[in-house]
């Protein structure tokens, strides 16, 4: 069901998911050529002219796969006192909400799917063997799911705060920036990286990005964990603020 | 006159779309158009100090009609007059001297007191001071409204809403009132209120007003005329009288007895009779000129503990002809 | 005169109402200034992240971009600060059918719709960015005369983003879905906010020549930066009257449209 409602928007769909990651990788893509063009042939930070595309294009891909998906609805639940209708229905709040980033991931996944063999068609990208591919692929829902609970958490901010896409814009505006999708993590300070390294922000870029351009070294199933561990944080952190949430609003009958 | 209008016409676009996932996908790619009249070469003439119900169910294209006369819609064709302007010039002199207030709809800014936005509706208007404070006493004093005025609007109720409401729409004394629904959803005495203080209004200043409302005690306490629209058509336009006279002069009465009654009997056979609680009460449909003689009857023959005649009829002429249009 | 005076009068009561409307939400007030912060530090960080590894962009070198870079940030705070709320509530005033109430006032409807909302956290945090415009300003060592034409470049520059994101807000008469409109229009900013010679041959023509976003802080930073390059300012010259024209058209055609959502 929640796909139909995706679909429904077909113009917004646009607009709001696939336009403003197209135009991110048009700028940056611009913005590199502009860099690269000043001396041929150089290597910045061990990354040549069609390295650092590769990497760009590759940014593309995994924030298709697991950012933009777009729980405003959530908030709006809460502020408009909707949710009260949430609680009579026989199944979870967040399961409603999972169901519908599922629902949501499946289109991302064809979206970024026909995005990938667009790009394979061009040389912009180097075509990774299936074994990459699907460690990659892993790795973005992962990421996804990532993103999700943090979509929740801001969206169950509602309980407090009247307008919570402040929030969410910080959110993306310092992932953007510290994940490393706007410039790779190697051309940060040396401090800054190692600062980076103990937060999930490189997870949710960076890695997934060197895992599909083959050249993570890590295992995945030590990274997976890494990850699965932050999920549970940020669920754990969920599950006490819906609580907390729920009594606030039962209390105030809003 | 103040309102003119001739063949008067508003088509809509809209899409048809399956139900389904397959539907959706399908509409992504076609969609089939459908054109909807919401209003069918309308006429109507109003003159001034006329104080005119506008009749119809969901859907009729009430508020269409009203959104073009107030130039907030362009009409697909016909002719419109709104004291001598064409509304959808919307010439800045014509928006000065009109209101439109409309019962779902908020003008008020939710997020501040109503004196607020009170303020700003000055500035808009070019309301000298003076005026506006001699107005807004005079108002808030006749709505009853004086404690509210600085309270944030989205604590009040609806009922003190739609009061301020009202009042954000007078505050520059238009000379065209066009109430859409004000008093949809309020209890029965804010209602009350909101009538009462139409018809003092009104009785007092002689403003043109044209109102819409489901609730016909509104349209009765207000309206001496009655324009009735049925999709988009207008199907009547005579006095309040007449309306309540369109499906025949009978009078609706309704007796209840002591106890239950022969319900078999010969007087009220031509009579329509509707029986309730095991023949204690009956609802009888009386010619007017039988009227005296029939009810003296059955008063000395029954034993009657209360009887009267139907509250409103011009409802259940209403009822009747939105269920079947046809009859008119 | 007169009617300068009205527009005045009523401009004070919108920046009145906004004030004490940020007042009784403390929370979103805070986070607003955070996020706009934010939004500096990033967009000043990445691009000296950048020039820690190469020494030109372009024509241009570290101070130069930077200065480049703040210039837009302080035009992007104004506009936060006095119209990006304003065109989201169109969107959501067309989809609820309140533009009714707009088009009912003895008053200019855009007027109304476009500069209503005013962000005052966002006005306290533009500091930081003209902070950043002054450090980088006297790093390339703007000579007084230039100086003194600098807060009218903002202006301008201003002027020609938000009367572009009019232009395209219009279309929000005709989509309805007119929310996405707004995720169209953070586009078009985000092209204005680079340089035009990062950009390729055609991609500069068509967003110079067809929908000039790249006029926005292109032609006045390098007005400024190159003294005498004139060519880029005087199609801004140019492009902005044009602007007000379709603006003007769309406006028209747009309320022709208007089907008013009903209740």
């Amino acid at each position: 069901m929640s796909m139909i409602a995706f679909m429904a928007y077909k113009v917004n769909f646009f607009l709001i998911i696939i336009g403003p990651a197209l135009v991110f990788f048009f700028i940056k893509y611009n913005l590199w050529s502009a860099i690269y063009s000043l001396k041929e042939g150089i290597q910045i930070q061990g990354y040549d002219f069609s390295e650092m595309i590769n990497y760009q294009v590759w940014v593309l891909i995994v924030s298709l796969l697991s950012q933009g998906f777009f729980s405003s609805q959530l908030a709006e639940d809460i502020r408009l006192g909707r949710i009260s209708s949430y609680l009579i229905y026989p199944f979870q709040f967040w399961q409603f909400h999972l169901a519908s980033f599922l629902g949501f991931q499946t289109i991302q996944m064809a979206v970024a799917g026909f995005t990938i063999l667009i790009l394979f068609g061009s040389d912009l990208v180097q075509v990774p063997t299936w074994e990459i591919l699907t460690s990659g692929l892993v790795m973005s829902f992962v990421v996804g799911l990532i993103w999700f609970s943090f979509q929740f958490l801001i969206g169950l901010s509602a309980f407090w705060l009247e307008e919570t896409w402040v929030l969410r814009v910080i959110l993306i505006t310092v992932t953007q920036f510290l994940s490393g999708s706007i410039l790779p993590l190697e051309f940060f300070p040396l401090w800054a990286k190692d600062l980076l390294s103990m937060t999930p922000f490189p997870y949710m870029t960076h890695v997934p990005v060197k895992i599909f351009m083959g050249a993570y070294e890590g295992s995945l199933p030590i990274l997976v964990g890494i990850l699965l561990l932050w999920l549970g944080i940020i669920s754990l952190v969920c599950g006490l603020m819906w609580r907390s949430g729920l009594k606030r609003y039962s209390a105030a009958g809003m | 006159m103040v309102i003119e209008c001739h063949g008067l016409t508003k088509e809509f676009r809209t899409y048809k779309k399956q139900p389904g996932f397959l539907g959706t996908l399908k509409s992504f790619f076609v969609r089939e158009q459908i054109l909807n009249r919401a209003v069918d070469h309308f006429d109507l003439l109003l003159e001034p100090g006329a104080l005119v119900g506008l009749l119809g169910p969901n859907g009729a294209g009430k508020t269409t009609l009203m959104k073009m006369l107030t130039g907030i819609i362009v009409p697909s064709s016909g002719k419109m007059k709104v004291l001598g302007f064409t509304p959808s010039e919307r010439k800045l002199q014509f928006r000065r001297k009109i209101a439109l207030v409309m019962g779902q709809k908020n003008q008020l800014w939710w997020d501040i007191p109503a004196m607020d936005s009170f303020l700003l509706l000055q500035k808009y208007y070019e309301i000298a001071d003076g005026d506006f404070k001699k107005r807004v006493g005079f108002l808030s004093e006749m709505l009853d409204v004086e404690k509210v005025l600085h309270i944030h609007v989205r604590k009040l109720s609806l009922g003190e809403r739609m009061k301020l409401e009202l009042m954000a729409s007078l505050l520059h004394e238009p000379e065209v009132i066009f109430l859409d629904e004000p008093t949809i959803g309020l209890d029965l005495v804010a209602q009350k209120n909101i009538r009462d203080f139409l018809r003092v209004y009104q009785e007092e200043r002689q403003t043109t007003i044209l109102l819409t409302s489901h609730y016909m005690a509104d349209v009765e306490a207000l309206c001496s005329r009655i324009v009735l629209i049925l999709g988009g058509k207008k199907r009547f336009d005579d006095s309040i009288t007449k309306f309540s006279q369109i499906l025949g002069r009978e009078k609706f009465v309704t007796f209840t007895f002591e106890r239950g009654v022969d319900q078999t009997s010969e007087i009220w056979k031509s009579h329509d009779p509707k029986w309730k609680f095991e023949g204690r009460q009956v609802e009888l449909r009386i010619p007017e000129e039988r009227l005296r003689e029939l009810s003296a009857t059955i008063l000395n023959q029954y034993p009657v503990v209360d009887f009267h005649t139907e509250k409103m009829p011009i409802e259940r002429v209403m009822s009747t002809l939105i269920s079947n249009p046809h009859l008119l | 005169m007169r009617t300068v005076r009205k527009y005045l009068g009523v401009y004070e009561h919108f920046v009145m109402t906004c004030f004490a409307e940020a007042m009784t939400y403390r929370a979103h007030f805070v986070l607003l200034i955070s996020m706009n912060f934010l939004f500096t530090l990033t967009s000043i960080g990445a691009v000296g992240f950048i020039f820690d590894h190469v020494d030109h962009v372009g024509p241009w070198d570290r101070s130069t971009f930077l200065f480049f870079v703040s210039f837009m940030l302080v035009v992007d705070h104004f506009h936060m600060s006095f119209f990006a709320e304003s065109f989201w509530q169109f969107s959501d005033d067309l989809k609820r059918g309140m533009v009714d109430f707009i088009l009912l006032r003895p008053i200019g409807g855009p007027f109304i719709i476009f500069f209503r909302h005013i962000r005052p956290g966002a006005i306290l945090s533009s500091i930081l960015s003209v902070i950043f415009l002054i450090h980088y300003g006297m790093e390339i060592g703007l000579s007084p005369v230039k100086w003194l034409i600098l807060p009218f470049l903002v202006g301008l520059s201003l002027t020609l983003l938000v009367s572009l994101e009019i232009l395209i807000s219009m279309s929000m008469f005709w989509i309805v879905e007119s929310f996405g409109i707004n995720f169209l229009r953070m586009q078009f900013q985000q092209l204005s906010r680079w340089p035009n010679f990062v950009y390729q041959f055609w991609i500069q023509k068509i967003f110079i020549f067809f929908f000039p976003v790249l006029l926005v802080g292109s032609a006045p930073v390098r007005f400024l930066v190159d003294f005498g390059d004139w060519e880029l300012l005087s199609y801004f010259v140019i492009a902005l009257p044009m602007t007000w024209l379709f603006i003007h058209l769309f406006w028209k055609l747009g309320l022709r449209y208007y089907e008013s959502a009903s209740s």
